[in-house]
């Protein structure tokens, strides 16, 4: 008897059964190596303390300026700072600015920066061109030097301002990604026969382009974090910025150019503290990028 | 054999017509590919003569394994595939699969001709292509650049090429069908006799298909070549092929002279190909596609005919193993009910 | 000659580029606290000068003279520029600005690309192993390290070094660019000291980069080893060294964006390496610019580092064009 093209019961479930499976093995992705497993871990963990943090400790942190830099030990298992207050208390604490910086200018930069490449990238032509002019151009200049400069006249340092100042100079990047990805789905068979249909763009954008576009953003967007935390870490360091709270970059700052912490073996734990804070995160988000990388595209999972 | 083709005296053999044609046969070939559920075979136990000065077609649908086969002719199984037994043997060079790897870079080219199923981006983007023959030609140790360069223009004319602006090109700047011709040249160039073209005009449009299939067929009557073509299209393969054989999931399950296999198909599987195909006149609503989907490495059956899932004359009998050829004259097949009816 | 169309226009968009960001720099010092040009000249007005004196004085200093209509003003300021006249020192008096940044500019330049060079060369050749190796440990392990580094702060990896090779392991001089002992000169000593003193900034430089080179060069040679050329060039019998000079070639294309890019990463990254090393470049003159409130400086040193890497960006798209034939005649 020749087969019907109506499934049975059981071919149904045996189908959802292994796409079932087959999202599972996908999701497996994130955590199927023990470095994938860590970096889940030491996001969480992070991102725990960036919520939580400051509710774990009074507002003005308790000083002893008996024991100014004291070495790691039971009472404070990461020493002191300048002031006799607890290097470990101080990450916990200082971590809630760093994270919300860098998360908030991460929005920005994904809000403007997909707007942008959706934009130039389906609409090619004069409009798109004078949008990749202005992107190739936020591109090109240095951010930092840009940030430094700005920073004589505005006082970004609370923490919606420091977002926004970092948005404003880092969406280049992703609207270049999205720009490319656009261009080549819009020449691809379901966005030709959308248009054909003489679906408004927007439209089309919205249901057909855009979800196609969402991987790499989501993989851009890990990488962008790392830079973000870069850059507001390293202008409280220069004192570029004023600091209103502690943040890890204070920190840094306190302990190279005050403490002289990196002429001495003192403070040591002072000074490494935020390093170490820094380099698990930056390590943690690159593992993931590349395992959301692999995620969308079957074809980079090698054959084990 | 020595690195060095003489091109001039190839010149003279062509024309004179003498020189034996070239017999190509694989022997009981398997390719397998690691897969989470252990290593499956993409090629099973297939085994298939070229007819030797004639052209072979071989057809099947994506993922029946014939890339997989035509590639693994010079021995370039992709990764992380391998060859798990089997021989290619071919007249004047023993089992290609044996070769060591200076040998058999010096086979692939100049003995064996492959003309890629990308043709459309067979060449480095960056170089022209005349340049990129002068590669061509000394990798094989080519030392008279003039003769090599003469043999591809006369090459280019047979195909209908201006030769001058081709070789000055770079292959962006060259059309579908002109990138398509321009493989078939760097495939004969050497003066190789075998020739395997794999699906030559898939991304062609109708007319430059029809262009280059006249081209296959001069080119292989003027140069008496063997030749093997490799096609989903049995259009394709009906009209240029001497014989035919036709693969699903890694075997070949029937293999005859064209006409007849055409005329008179003996595996439910050709029988259903044929008759997925819509004819030109006539009533469209004759054509039915075949039911199911074709299958890819995890699911063929591991037990019985591969062909059962689809097939619509399955029997209990087709479950137990894999039927064996049934050969008939100059046909073969391999189907427990066709067999049956026959006997 | 639609080449050369392309060329002048990339040239064109160079210039603009550079004309928007000095005028982005007129308006920026206008609008910084106590419009210090201003301040400059009523200062000098309590000094006894006359409101001409005054504002010639000022106009000395600054390039352009405040209360002057904004256009005035404008015009003078963009005039200067292209005579290479940045204006004068507010904290050293009388100075001018160029002669300031351009004696700071050969310390970073020179560095920045001694770094350049070094990561090139080291992350090109570990991308290429990568690529190559990348379905085992030693692949992964590259790409990882590769990604770290690209990802982690620049003043991380200048702490880190200035740490652990000068206080830890006390191999390389404490910072600053040369030892006062020796006499400046072309003499064994004064270079030799300039040498120790830059190995540990340049690996620093170097470092900062690594990662963006290694980890492009991999993927573009991920990418063109699973070209079809590829694969149709080892089928037709050619040479491995041939090959591998076709995969070389179109591998080293995207490179060259990362030229560019690199490029403003370095200098984004002097600020931090010239301050934690103590070196007399251009970031070390921007920071302290900015604590001296030595406006004009900061000007200055801002706008030839904005101006290079345009300029460094306009070459690099310059060149492509030459580079690879797909975009000459389009």
């Amino acid at each position: 008897m020749t087969a019907t093209t109506a499934l049975t019961p059981e071919q149904l479930q045996r189908g959802l059964r292994r796409s079932r499976q087959r999202a599972a093995r996908r999701w497996a992705l994130l955590v199927n190596t023990p470095g994938r497993a860590l970096s889940c871990l030491i996001l969480a963990v992070f991102a725990a303390l960036a919520i939580v943090g400051p509710y774990l400790y009074p507002a003005n942190l308790p000083i002893n300026p008996k024991n100014i830099y004291a070495p790691p030990s039971l009472a404070h298992l990461l020493g002191t700072d300048f002031e006799g207050a607890d290097t470990l208390a101080l990450i916990v604490t200082g971590a809630r600015y760093v994270l919300f910086a860098a998360a908030l200018a991460a929005l920005i930069t994904v809000v403007i920066g997909t707007a942008a490449g959706l934009a130039a990238g389906y609409y090619p032509g004069l409009a798109g061109s004078s949008i990749m002019r202005v992107t190739d151009f936020v591109l090109a200049i240095p951010g930092f030097p840009v940030l430094l400069v700005l920073a004589t006249i505005w006082n970004f340092g609370s923490l919606w301002e420091m977002a926004v100042a970092l948005g404003v100079f880092g969406w280049g990047g992703i609207a270049r990604a999205v720009r490319a990805q656009t261009l080549s789905l819009r020449e691809r068979g379901f966005v030709e026969a959308a248009r054909g249909l003489g679906l408004p763009g927007g439209h089309i954008i919205r249901t057909e382009i855009l979800p196609n576009v969402a991987p790499y953003i989501g993989m851009n967007l890990m990488l962008q974090l790392t830079g973000f935390i870069y850059i507001e870490v390293g202008l409280f360091f220069l004192g570029a910025v004023p600091y209103s709270t502690n943040n890890w970059g204070v920190m840094l700052n306190n302990a190279v150019f005050q403490a002289n912490a990196v002429t001495s073996p003192r403070a040591l734990a002072y000074l490494l503290s935020p390093l170490i804070c820094i380099l698990l995160i930056t390590i943690a988000l690159v593992t993931l990028a590349n395992a959301v990388d692999e995620f969308f595209n079957p074809r980079l999972r090698r054959v084990r | 054999m020595t690195g060095e083709a003489d091109l001039a005296t190839a010149d003279a053999l062509d024309r004179t017509g003498s020189g034996a044609a070239v017999a190509v046969r694989v022997q009981d070939l398997t390719v397998t590919f690691p897969t989470p559920d252990g290593p499956l075979p993409a090629v099973a136990g297939v085994s298939l003569s070229l007819v030797p000065g004639g052209i072979t077609g071989l057809v099947g649908e994506s993922g029946s394994g014939k890339s997989t086969l035509a590639l693994t002719l010079l021995n370039a199984v992709p990764f992380p595939g391998h060859v798990a037994a089997g021989a290619v043997s071919v007249d004047g060079i023993g089992d290609v699969l044996a070769l060591r790897r200076a040998e058999l870079r010096r086979v692939r080219g100049a003995k064996l001709g492959y003309v890629f199923q990308a043709s459309q981006n067979s060449l480095n983007p960056l170089k022209q292509v005349g340049k990129q023959l002068l590669d061509l030609g000394r990798s094989h140790g080519v030392r008279d650049r003039r003769a090599l360069l003469r043999r591809a223009r006369q090459l280019m004319d047979e195909m209908g090429m201006d030769a001058a602006r081709v070789l000055a090109s770079y292959q962006h700047e060259l059309s579908g069908g002109m990138r398509q011709r321009v493989g078939i040249v760097f495939a004969l160039v050497l003066n190789a006799h075998v020739l395997i073209l794999d699906e030559p005009t898939t991304a062609l449009d109708m007319l430059s298909q029809a262009a280059v299939l006249d081209i296959i067929r001069k080119v292989h009557r003027e140069h008496h070549l063997t030749t093997l073509i490799i096609s989903h299209d049995v259009g394709v393969i009906g009209d240029l092929a001497d014989r035919m054989a036709v693969m699903y999931a890694g075997r070949i399950v029937e293999e005859g002279p064209t006409a007849a296999v055409l005329a008179n198909p003996m595996h439910p599987y050709t029988r259903g190909l044929l008759t997925a195909m819509p004819r030109i006149s006539g009533d469209i609503g004759a054509a039915r596609p075949l039911p199911g989907r074709p299958p890819d490495l995890a699911s063929i059956p591991r037990a019985g005919c591969v062909f059962r899932p689809r097939c619509p004359l399955a029997t209990d009998g087709c479950a137990a193993a894999e039927p064996p050829d049934t050969v008939l004259l100059d046909r073969r097949f391999a189907c427990y009910v066709t067999a049956g009816e026959l006997a | 000659m639609r080449l050369a169309r392309l060329l002048a226009a990339k040239l064109v968009a160079g210039i603009v580029m550079i004309w928007v960001v000095a005028s982005a720099t007129f308006f920026l010092v206008l609008d910084m606290p106590g419009n210090p040009a201003q301040a400059q000249e009523a200062q000098d007005i309590l000094h006894g000068m006359t409101p001409e004196q005054a504002q010639r004085a000022t106009a000395a200093m600054f390039g352009f003279v405040p209360k002057q209509p904004l256009a005035d003003q404008y015009g003078h300021y963009l005039w200067q520029l292209l005579h290479f006249d940045l204006g004068q020192s507010i904290a050293q008096e009388g100075t001018p600005v160029a002669h300031i940044v351009a004696s700071a500019f050969p310390w970073t330049v020179v560095l920045a690309l001694s770094g350049i060079l070094v990561s090139f060369l080291l992350g090109v050749s570990l991308g290429v192993i990568a690529a190559v190796k990348r379905s085992g440990l030693l692949g992964d392990s590259l790409t990882l390290g590769g990604a770290v580094i690209n990802g982690l702060p620049t003043f991380v990896i200048a702490i880190l070094l200035f740490y652990l090779f000068t206080t830890i392991w006390a191999l390389f001089p404490q910072g600053g660019n040369v030892s006062v002992v020796y006499d400046p000169g072309w003499n064994a000593g004064y270079i030799g000291s300039i040498v120790t003193h830059a190995v540990l900034p340049v690996i620093a430089y170097a470092l900062a980069t690594l990662g963006a080179w290694l980890l492009t060069t991999k993927s573009s040679v991920v990418s063109v080893l699973g070209d079809d050329f590829i694969l149709a060039a080892e089928l037709r019998g050619l040479r491995p060294l041939t090959v591998a000079r076709y995969i070389t070639r179109n591998a080293m294309l995207p490179l060259f964006t990362i030229l560019a890019i690199a490029l403003g990463l370095l200098f984004s990254g002097s600020v931090f390496i010239e301050d934690v090393f103590n070196y007399p470049g251009l970031g070390q003159l921007m920071i302290s610019s900015i604590t001296t409130k030595d406006f004009p400086v900061l000007d200055g040193a801002f706008l030839l580092i904005i101006v290079a890497v345009i300029v460094a960006n306009t070459l690099a798209d310059l060149a492509y064009p030459l580079i690879d034939p797909r975009i000459r005649r389009r």
